[in-house]
């Protein structure tokens, strides 16, 4: 059922990307489950991975506003104290958990990071073999610290040439892999970049079923 | 028996006994595993979406009761729709409960909820019991079916229709109907994806008319009792869903039993809390897919 729950902040990661923390409620989720956030009326909801760590204290998205966005818009204006409308976590992607003790790599673009986050706070001591992340600006590379800490991190910068980054898309990197016949992918972005991707690794002789998909859509 | 005994349920607009069907039995059983959805399709019947808890997700404490009661009463057959079935997480447990006892049909969208989660389905196939999935591929074209439910998906759907054949499943498929369509041409055309995937030629189809979305009233003829009885033989009465299945539907916390898998959007149909109090109540044709029923003989039934 949904639940209202307290937003303890607003952080800005950039003009465009801002991370939403509430508390947790003692709710259960996986790395990977995502949370159906309603606005103020309740008419209308869009789902958000969840950022968090499976014993972090408090939830966290990462959101990124659009112009027209029903909900990415109506959260900005909350302040800490107010509560705000969410279902409870549920979701079919699990990164790093469904492979049966295969190798595993990670693939994201912009926002598509949030459930390798809550994969990396949660089981950090089990690490994929790589991470790949795409974003169009440097600044775009949320958490890149903790990231860089946690795993083996290639980032491509598409619209900027920062040193010791890839200037292009994340799909550029995919040669530089080394990955056996069993290893797991888990995509997380929007649906060009996973249909790319896809495509390379299944003429790599990756099986579907070793792809796991899952696909950020922009609604209003 | 009837469960209301208002003027609307027992009466058209015009003053006519309202057409009905009295339940026969109970052969086939269906669950709505919940309205959450991963894919956000214009013209869901449901109103589907990611997220969405119109109707909650069922678990298998919720399905269980039922699904005894059903064996008792003599049911033939399980079958489960959304949403996306597959993004319920007690789905495959409720599978591999029902599959000990009767046959299983699932009524997917074969995208990334039932690809993630294919590791855990392909055992199934050891179970006493088969079973079998139903497929959306909308149009026998890529692009007119990705315009709605997201570029890529129909390959994908294909590639999972695939794997689930080559595992050993029962599969079909499920496309939307046009009024004015040719049927034996527009089935036609999904051969060259058939092949493609590897699916037997005689792959069943079937289509569904648009059934509008939850809570529409759309001005469609009201069928009257006089309706059912000069219209229609009393072997295509026995055709109506109603006659020989019933859906049970997790709403706000509370488990029921309605008449049918295209009226959860009325509380009206309803018709109780047990299977065997269920079959009693005579079931009025007044929501407006009955008349999809009455005029196109549309079913969910694969009997």
């Amino acid at each position: 059922m949904d639940d209202l729950y307290e937003v303890k902040k607003i952080r800005w990661h950039t003009p465009e990307i801002y991370e939403l923390v509430t508390e947790r409620n003692d709710i259960p989720f996986a790395p990977g489950d995502s949370m159906a956030i309603f606005a103020g009326d309740g008419s209308q909801s869009r789902p958000y991975s969840i950022a968090s760590g499976i014993d972090d204290p408090v939830l966290r998205f990462i959101v990124r506003k659009m112009p027209d966005g029903v909900i990415s818009t109506y959260l900005i204006d909350l302040k800490p104290g107010d509560t705000v409308r969410m279902s409870t976590p549920f979701g079919w992607f699990r990164p790093g958990l469904s492979s049966a003790g295969a190798p595993f790599a990670f693939v994201a673009t912009g926002t598509g990071i949030a459930p390798f986050l809550s994969y990396l706070r949660s089981y950090g001591e089990k690490p994929p073999a790589h991470c790949l992340f795409g974003v169009r600006h440097h600044q775009d590379a949320i958490e890149l610290d903790f990231l860089q800490e946690h795993c083996e991190l290639k980032l491509a910068v598409s619209r900027e040439n920062i040193n010791e980054c890839h200037h292009g898309r994340v799909t550029d990197l995919l040669p530089s892999l080394q990955f056996t016949n069993d290893t797991h992918f888990y995509l997380c972005g929007l649906d060009a970049m996973i249909d790319r991707v896809s495509e390379w690794l299944e003429g790599k002789g990756i099986d579907f079923t070793q792809i796991h998909r899952e696909v950020f859509f922009y609604a209003p | 028996m009837l469960h209301r005994e208002d003027e609307s349920w027992l009466y058209t607009a015009t003053g006519d006994s309202r057409g009905y069907i009295q339940p026969e039995c109970l052969q086939e059983l269906w669950f709505h595993t919940g309205t959450n959805c991963n894919l956000r399709c214009p013209f869901c019947l449901e109103g589907s979406k990611p997220g969405d808890d119109r109707l909650a997700f069922i678990t298998l404490d919720d399905a269980r009761p039922f699904i005894d009661e059903a064996l008792i009463l003599g049911v033939e057959k399980f079958s489960f729709t959304g949403g996306e079935p597959f993004v319920n997480p007690h789905m495959v447990g409720i599978l591999d409960y029902a599959l000990d006892d009767r046959p299983c049909l699932v009524l997917t969208n074969a995208t990334e909820p039932l690809q993630n989660r294919f590791a855990k389905v392909r055992p199934l196939i050891e179970k006493p019991n088969p079973l079998s999935f139903r497929v959306s591929l909308d149009y026998p074209d890529p692009e007119k079916h990705d315009s709605s439910r997201g570029k890529g998906n129909f390959r994908l759907s294909l590639r999972t229709l695939s794997a689930l054949n080559n595992a050993g499943f029962g599969v079909s498929i499920a496309r939307l109907r046009d009024i004015n369509e040719n049927t034996e041409t527009v089935d036609g055309q999904y051969r060259p994806y058939f092949e493609e995937a590897g699916l037997p030629a005689d792959t069943r189809i079937v289509s569904f008319p648009d059934f509008m979305t939850p809570g529409s009233l759309p001005d469609v003829p009201q069928i009257t009792e006089n309706c059912m009885k000069t219209y229609l033989t009393a072997e295509q009465r026995s055709e109506f869903m109603c006659n020989f299945s019933k859906m049970i539907v997790k709403r706000n916390g509370r488990t029921g039993v309605y008449a049918c898998t295209l009226v959860d959007d009325d509380g009206d149909y309803d018709l109780g809390a047990t299977l065997t109090e269920s079959m009693k109540v005579r079931v009025m044709l007044r929501h407006h897919r009955c008349y999809s029923c009455f005029a196109y003989g549309a079913t969910c039934s694969e009997r």
